[in-house]
C-alpha cells in the first residue's frame, strides 16, 4: 500500500476522532477567540490603534494559540495505538503527514473563526482580501507541519504539551512574518507575492524536514 | 515462510536508564509450536513480547523473528505476519468498534466485510457501532481477537491472553493459538492462568530476574 | 586537582592577553571606552553562531553513525553556545542603552540573536525530558539538525522584515569604521574566545564521557529484582 493511501485513511481516522472530542471546536476556538478579546483590555480600545494592529494581533494568536490545536489530544498517538500502526506496515511518513494534513484543516477552521472575531471586534481595512484564500492556508499548513514536527520530537516526554510550544516558535518566526507581513500589505495596498513565496518555500522546507525525520524519530522504547 | 525457528533469540539483553530488563536470553521457537511463558511481575515477560514483535532492537545478542534480523531496516517487512494483543488495547477510543476494524482492514487492503465478520465471529456483532471508550475491558479484548481474525498472523504474540475474557470468550484464545499453531505458524502466549495455558501449548519457559533458565 | 591541559593554559592565556589588549588600545573616537564593550559583544555573538553551525554538524553527523560521541559534541556546543548568546544579548544591550536610550531596537541581528537562545533553551529542555541516551540522542538530533537549517530562512525574513521599516540613516555602534589598534583587539579577542570554546567543548564532553562511564560501572540492577511475592497476615518480625 502506498503512502498516500495510508495518509488519506489515517487522515480520516484523525478528523473523525477529532471532531468526536471537540477539543480544538469546543476548546481551542473559543480560546483563540477569547485572547482576541483580552487585547484591547491591555492596550487599550482607540479605534484607529486597534485597526493598524488587529491583523497583527490575529497573527500572533494563531501561531501561539495554534500550537494547542497541533498538540491536540487525538494527534498524540503513542503507545498500543503507535504499536499497532507500526505492525500494520503503516510509514511513518504517511504518519506525519497525517497529522499535518489534520492540524492544518483544523488550524485554517481555527483561522477562519477567529479571523471572523478579528473583522468584528478590530475592523481592520484590507485591499483585495480575496488574497487571504492563499495566505490563511499556507500559514495554517506551515504552523500545523512545525508543530507535527515538534509533537513527534516531544513524544513521550511528560513535559511535551508545554514543551512543543517551546520549540515550535522560534521555528514558525518566517510563518508569522510572511502572514502578518502580507496581511500588513494587503491592509498598505501593497505588492504581497514576495511575502507569499517565503510562506510558500518554509512550508516546504519544513515539510521535507517532517518527512525525513518521521522514521529516525519513531523508535519506541522498551 | 522462512526455513527454521521462526523465533530465534540467542543471548538477548535489553537495557533502560537504570535498570536491566531482561539479560543473556535464550529462546527458540518452531513452526506449528505454541510456547507459553510465565514469570512474576516485572519479570520481563511484556519487554519479551514486544522485543519479539520486533518494536524495538535488542541492547545486546542477536535475535531474528522470522527471518528478519531484529534492530536491522529489513525487519518492517515481517511484521504484518506478527499478531500481537498487549496489555493496553491497541484501539482508537473515539471510534466505534466496527470503524477500528475497518481502519485494519483498510490498511490492509482487506475488503471492508471483513471487518464486520470477524467483529460478529468474536460476539460483538451487536456493539459494532459502540465506542470504544464506552466499551467495558472484556469488549475491547475480544475486539483485539477480531483483529487476529482479520490478520491471520503467522507469529502470534499474546500478553495475559484471558485478562478480561469471561468463560465464553475464553475460548477465543485456544481457537487462535490452535489456527496459527495449525497452520505452521508459532504463538507466545504470557499469562498468569498457569493451568489454562499448559493445556494449550506445547512447552513452557519460565522469565525469572530477566533472563529464561534452562533450554531455550 | 584536575590537572589543566595546554588548551586549558592557551585559553586562560588568550583571554587574558585580549581582554589586556582591550583595554589598553585607544578608546573610540566618538563612543568613548563604552565601544570596549565591543571586544566582548562581537566575539560572544561569532560564538553564538560558531556554536550553532557545530550544533548542525554534529547533530547530522550522529543521524548518520550513530555514535554517541556526536552527540556529545552537539549537546555541548549547544550549552555553551547558550551561554555566549547571552551573554551577546546582554552586552548588545548594555551597549545599546547609552547609545539609543533603549534596551532593545529590534536590529535584525540582535532579534535573531534571540531567536537563537529559546532555540537553545528549547533543544536542553528538550533533552532534560527524556532519560534513555539513544532516544534523547536521536530527538535532539533531529531538533538540532531542523533548528539549524531553519535559521538561515528565519535570518532571511527577519533582515526582510526590518528592511522595510528600519529608518536609512541609524548609527549602528555594532559597525564602527575601525582603525588598525582596535580592529586587532577585536581579532584578538576572536580569536581568544574561539580558544575559549574550544578548551570548555573539550571539557564538557569529556565530563559527558566520565559519567557515562559512571554509569555503566555501576552495576545496574535487574528490574525484575525488585519484586517479591507479597506476605500478608502478619507484622514483621521485631
Amino acid at each position: 500500500m502506498n503512502i498516500r493511501r495510508q495518509t488519506a485513511i489515517l487522515l480520516r481516522r484523525e478528523l473523525r476522532s477529532e471532531l468526536r472530542a471537540g477539543e480544538v471546536s469546543l476548546v481551542a476556538i473559543p480560546f483563540g477567540a477569547i485572547a482576541m478579546l483580552l487585547v484591547p483590555m491591555a492596550v487599550g480600545t482607540d479605534t484607529p490603534l486597534l485597526v493598524r494592529i488587529g491583523p497583527g494581533i490575529f497573527w500572533s494568536v494563531v501561531l501561539l494559540f495554534g500550537v494547542v490545536v497541533t498538540q491536540r489530544q487525538t494527534a498524540d498517538v503513542g503507545g498500543p495505538q503507535l504499536d499497532l500502526l507500526r505492525l500494520l506496515g503503516v510509514d511513518p511518513a504517511a504518519r506525519f503527514a497525517a497529522t499535518a494534513l489534520a492540524g492544518a484543516a483544523l488550524l485554517l477552521a481555527f483561522e477562519l473563526v477567529v479571523g471572523l472575531v478579528t473583522v468584528v471586534l478590530y475592523d481592520p481595512a484590507l485591499d483585495d482580501p480575496i488574497w487571504l484564500a492563499a495566505i490563511l492556508p499556507a500559514a495554517a499548513f506551515g504552523l500545523a507541519v512545525v508543530g507535527t514536527l515538534a509533537g513527534n520530537i516531544a513524544a513521550g516526554v511528560g513535559t511535551r504539551v508545554t514543551l512543543a510550544p517551546l520549540l515550535v516558535a522560534p521555528l514558525a518566526i518566517p510563518i508569522l512574518l510572511g502572514a502578518a507581513q502580507a496581511t500588513e500589505g494587503l491592509r498598505l495596498g501593497e505588492s504581497i507575492l514576495a511575502w507569499l513565496l517565503l510562506l510558500v518555500i518554509t512550508d516546504l522546507v519544513l515539510a521535507a524536514a517532517g518527512v525525513l525525520t518521521a522514521r529516525p524519530l519513531e523508535e519506541a522504547a522498551p | 515462510m522462512p526455513d527454521g525457528p521462526l523465533v530465534e533469540l540467542e543471548r538477548v539483553g535489553v537495557r533502560r536508564p537504570g535498570a536491566v530488563i531482561l539479560r543473556d536470553l535464550r529462546l527458540t521457537v518452531s513452526a506449528g509450536e505454541a510456547v507459553g511463558v510465565f514469570g512474576a511481575n516485572g519479570s520481563g515477560k511484556t519487554t519479551l513480547l514486544r522485543l519479539v514483535a520486533t518494536l524495538f532492537p535488542p541492547s545486546d545478542g542477536v535475535g531474528r523473528v522470522l527471518g528478519a534480523a531484529l534492530g536491522e531496516p529489513g525487519v518492517e517487512a515481517v511484521r504484518r505476519r506478527i499478531g500481537f494483543v498487549g496489555h493496553q488495547p491497541a484501539l482508537f477510543p473515539l471510534l466505534t468498534l466496527e470503524e477500528n476494524m475497518l481502519l485494519v482492514a483498510d490498511l490492509l487492503g482487506k475488503p471492508p466485510g471483513d471487518a464486520r465478520d470477524a467483529l460478529e465471529a468474536v460476539g460483538l456483532g451487536g456493539a459494532v457501532h459502540r465506542r470504544v471508550s464506552a466499551c467495558s475491558n472484556g469488549m475491547k479484548r475480544r475486539a483485539e481477537f477480531a483483529r487476529l481474525l482479520m490478520t491471520r498472523p503467522q507469529l502470534l504474540l499474546l500478553d495475559e491472553a484471558h485478562v478480561g475474557l469471561d468463560a465464553a470468550a475464553g475460548v477465543l484464545v485456544e481457537s487462535l493459538v490452535s489456527t496459527v499453531v495449525g497452520d505452521g505458524g508459532a504463538a507466545l502466549v504470557v499469562s498468569h492462568e498457569t493451568e489454562r495455558i499448559t493445556a494449550l501449548v506445547d512447552r513452557t519457559v519460565r522469565v525469572e530476574a530477566g533472563t529464561i533458565e534452562g533450554a531455550p | 586537582m584536575t590537572r589543566l591541559r595546554p588548551l586549558d593554559l592557551a585559553a586562560v592565556g588568550t583571554l587574558l592577553t585580549a581582554l589586556a589588549t582591550g583595554l589598553v588600545v585607544p578608546p573610540d573616537a566618538v563612543q568613548g571606552d563604552l565601544q570596549r564593550i565591543m571586544y566582548v559583544h562581537v566575539p560572544s555573538a561569532w560564538l553564538a553562531y560558531l556554536s550553532f553551525g557545530i550544533t548542525l554538524v554534529a547533530s547530522l553527523t550522529y543521524l548518520a553513525r550513530r555514535s554517541m560521541r556526536w552527540d556529545r559534541m552537539a549537546a555541548a556546543s549547544v550549552e555553551i553556545g547558550l551561554v555566549f548568546t547571552g551573554l551577546a544579548l546582554a552586552t548588545g544591550m548594555i551597549w545599546g542603552k547609552p547609545v539609543w536610550g533603549v534596551w532593545w531596537t529590534w536590529d535584525a541581528r540582535l532579534v535573531l540573536t534571540a531567536v537563537m537562545f529559546f532555540t537553545y533553551l528549547g533543544y536542553l529542555a528538550l533533552r532534560r525530558g527524556i532519560d534513555d541516551p539513544a532516544r534523547r540522542a536521536g530527538r535532539s538530533a533531529v531538533y538540532g539538525a531542523i533548528a539549524v537549517i531553519q535559521i538561515p530562512i528565519v535570518h532571511f525574513s527577519v533582515v526582510w522584515w526590518r528592511s522595510l521599516h528600519q529608518p536609512p540613516t541609524v548609527l549602528r555602534p555594532d559597525e564602527p569604521q575601525m582603525d588598525a589598534p582596535l580592529l586587532f583587539a577585536l581579532l584578538m579577542a576572536v580569536f581568544a574566545f574561539t580558544v575559549v570554546y574550544a578548551a570548555l567543548m573539550r571539557r564538557r564532553m569529556d565530563l559527558e564521557v566520565l559519567e557515562q562511564v559512571r554509569a555503566t560501572e555501576i552495576e545496574q540492577p535487574v528490574a525484575g529484582a525488585a519484586v517479591a511475592p507479597p506476605r500478608l497476615g502478619g507484622v514483621a518480625d521485631v
